[in-house]
């Protein structure tokens, strides 16, 4: 019997014509406008000459210092930084003899005179330093013999050059946005998940209750379900990687099977989220879809999806936070490949999503093992 | 002596403050067809759904094939078939994949299965749709395919739940013919409905239901025996006075009589020849007529008697 419900669980999902959409066809296309959008960005990026800029201190920042010096050196420089008052700065802002400002403090911020490939270039690098900041910092703290090989790697990141990462995997900062994106997918999955648990209770749904008219137990229908959607879950999110990395050329460095590994693990952790959602209440189909698509795309968003700094800025005000979001620790797991040489982040990061995703699992299973309803 | 196999005992099930089942009994044969008659919201799904352990219930007792009825009672559930009222069925599976998956929800063995689906495409008349999906259906050929994913398992107990709900003409003649063909096979049948002439046609007893409780059961002639209404006589007339009335209501076994100005409808309570009776007063008194009907009661006439409401709702 599990077979058997396994079996039609994985065929009826590979047909539903919006899982497809969601799962497959549209990261496809989000991925494609990715790469036509930053991968253009990122080519000019390797083109422009130094770029004149202005910082301003109102805090010292040897951290940013560090990273503006290794930027402002080497035969293709990216920065001509020079320190200045904000009063010096703003009148050669003016005159257009510098392209932008940077003001360091509690947050770094940039301020430039209009729009253009080398404004984009400095916004850009604001950003990805942003992100980065948190992995130095954590670095200056558990492995302080280390801080200055990140910050070389991140200067050299921006600098285009190849010798001083720390792993062989690819630090650019637009492949954040790819592992955004296989996060989303991860997330898509709670909508097969919150259909598995609506398909087994009767109270939720009419085929719900003709299989608890059925000689299968329950717990084989449910767990034969889950297996499926797993297995359907794991196929989007191979073939999402698959995509980006063999038709979209994103290099994800040396590590690609680990890719998949986390990947693959982001998918259980959406299907999980899902499933809990179905279990609770007894909303109806619509409303608990709703639910689960506001809810997975917020923790996209706050993972960094759709605005690049949203996970510094995330990482700086609730850290906490990105250590639960199941989406940030889809992107953050595939990052730490690409950011360490060991796997110790790595293994952290997709032995929390396996973790979260067995509380939905135990939770969800907790509320739909009822198996009288007071009312249908 | 024939086997019990379906007793309900006493059953109570509240909503709240709503009775739906009030202290509701029954028990049905081996080779019924049973049938559950009443009005929308009397209580009849809710039945079916406290037999399947589906909802839970205040008070009483549910033995199914002699034995307690309960959520985990597997050995009892592969023995039951069930047609729900709504047709529930996967759209994203063909017709076949559909009969084979909910076949497999009770049999394992699969060239079993695959003999059984067959049998199952081939009784509700579905050979030429194996390969359609649900939604390439017509709602009465959806509705042979809900039956065929119901009973494909070979149940002993088949529970139909208003399986001819907005389903053509030709398709409930073919949904009837073939619940009365499953019976014949040995198959205990339960059906419910509120559409009284399908009960009456294919139903070896009945109980009629009203409120969450049973207010008549037995076969269709007790049931009838148990009103006072035998003949209903009816006879478009013109211009009929009071004293002809009166004459009306004075013949034997007459015990109502109405007159609208072109219609007369006499109410008889046995006897043989009213039909005859009620002709020759007219005839006396050489009062022409037109057409003429006489009737026997119908269940909604034994439902209007006993609840003192008519069965079926007005848009039905």
């Amino acid at each position: 019997m599990f077979l058997h419900n396994f079996l039609y669980e994985i065929k009826s999902s590979l047909r539903v014509r919006d899982l497809i959409f969601w799962l497959i066809l549209f990261p496809m296309i989000l991925g494609t406008f990715f790469k036509i959008a930053f991968g253009d960005l990122y080519e000019k990026q390797t083109k422009v000459s130094a770029i004149p800029t202005a910082i301003v201190e109102t805090e010292q920042n040897e951290i940013f210092r560090s990273v503006v010096e290794s930027v402002s050196k080497g035969d293709e420089p990216l920065l001509r930084a020079e320190y200045l008052s904000e009063e010096e700065a703003l009148k050669k802002l003016g005159n257009d003899e510098i392209k932008g400002i940077i003001y360091t403090g509690d947050t770094i911020t940039l301020t430039v005179a209009g729009d253009g490939v080398e404004q984009s270039v400095l916004k850009l690098f604001i950003e990805q330093y942003m992100t980065r900041e948190k992995v130095i910092t954590d670095t200056l703290a558990s492995e302080p013999s280390k801080t200055q090989a990140v910050i070389a790697a991140l200067s050299e990141e921006i600098n285009t050059s190849e010798e001083a990462k720390l792993t062989e995997g690819n630090l650019d900062f637009y492949i954040q946005y790819f592992y955004n994106l296989i996060g989303m997918v991860a997330m898509y999955g709670s909508v097969t998940g919150l259909h598995v648990a609506i398909g087994q209770q009767a109270n939720l749904s009419e085929l719900g209750a003709r299989k608890n008219c059925s000689a299968t137990p329950k717990s084989v229908g449910i767990l034969a379900s889950l297996a499926g959607t797993w297995v359907v879950q794991s196929i989007c999110m191979i073939i999402c990687v698959s995509f980006t990395a063999f038709v979209l050329k994103v290099d994800y460095g040396d590590r690609l099977p680990f890719v998949y590994v986390a990947a693959v693990c982001g998918g259980i952790l959406g299907v999980s989220f899902g499933f809990f959602i179905g279990s609770v209440g007894k909303m109806k189909q619509g409303a608990k879809v709703g639910i689960c698509m506001s809810v997975s795309m917020a923790l996209c968003f706050l993972s960094g999806l759709m605005v690049g700094n949203m996970k510094p800025i995330m990482a700086e005000k609730a850290p906490w936070f990105n250590n639960i979001n199941p989406a940030a620790l889809v992107t953050d797991s595939i990052s730490a490949l690409n950011l360490y040489s060991g796997y110790r982040v790595f293994i952290t990061k997709v032995v929390t999503m396996l973790v979260i995703s067995l509380i939905f699992y135990v939770l969800g299973l907790l509320m739909v093992r009822r198996r009288k309803y007071a009312s249908l | 002596m024939e086997n019990t196999v379906v007793k309900i005992d006493n059953l109570v099930k509240r909503y709240g403050e709503l009775v739906a089942l009030d202290h509701f009994s029954l028990e049905i044969k081996e080779g019924e067809i049973f049938g559950l008659l009443g009005p929308n919201g009397s209580g009849k799904t809710t039945t079916i759904n406290c037999l399947l352990s589906l909802l839970s219930f205040d008070k009483g007792n549910i033995e199914i094939f002699g034995r307690k009825m309960t959520p985990v009672s597997y050995d009892i559930k592969k023995d039951i078939g069930i047609i729900m009222q709504n047709v529930v069925v996967s759209e994203e599976l063909t017709v076949r994949e559909n009969i084979d998956y909910f076949c497999g929800l009770y049999i394992t063995d699969k060239k079993l299965r695959a003999q059984y689906v067959d049998e199952a495409i081939k009784f509700v008349g579905l050979e030429d749709f194996t390969k359609f999906y649900p939604k390439k259906l017509s709602g009465g050929l959806l509705r042979r395919l809900n039956i065929a994913c119901g009973i494909a398992h070979k149940p002993k107990l088949i529970i139909l739940d208003e399986p001819t709900v907005a389903v053509d003409p030709q398709s409930r003649n073919k949904i009837l013919e073939g619940i009365q063909e499953l019976n014949r096979s040995g198959v205990t049948i339960i059906y419910t409905s509120h559409y009284m002439e399908e009960v009456e046609q294919i139903c070896t007893r009945i109980a009629i239901m009203d409120k969450g409780r049973k207010v008549a059961e037995g076969t269709k002639d007790e049931l009838k025996r148990m009103i006072k209404n035998t003949e209903t006589i009816s006879i478009e007339v013109l211009g009929l006075g009071e004293d002809i009335l009166a004459e009306m209501r004075a013949l034997p076994h007459v015990y109502d009589v109405k007159y609208d100005e072109k219609m007369l409808v006499v109410s008889c309570s046995g006897g043989k020849h009213n039909l005859i009776r009620a002709l020759d007063v007219l005839q006396k008194h050489e009062i022409g007529f037109g057409r003429v009907y006489s009737e026997l009661p119908t269940l909604n006439e034994v439902f209007l008697e006993i609840t003192g409401k008519a069965l079926r709702d007005k848009e039905d």
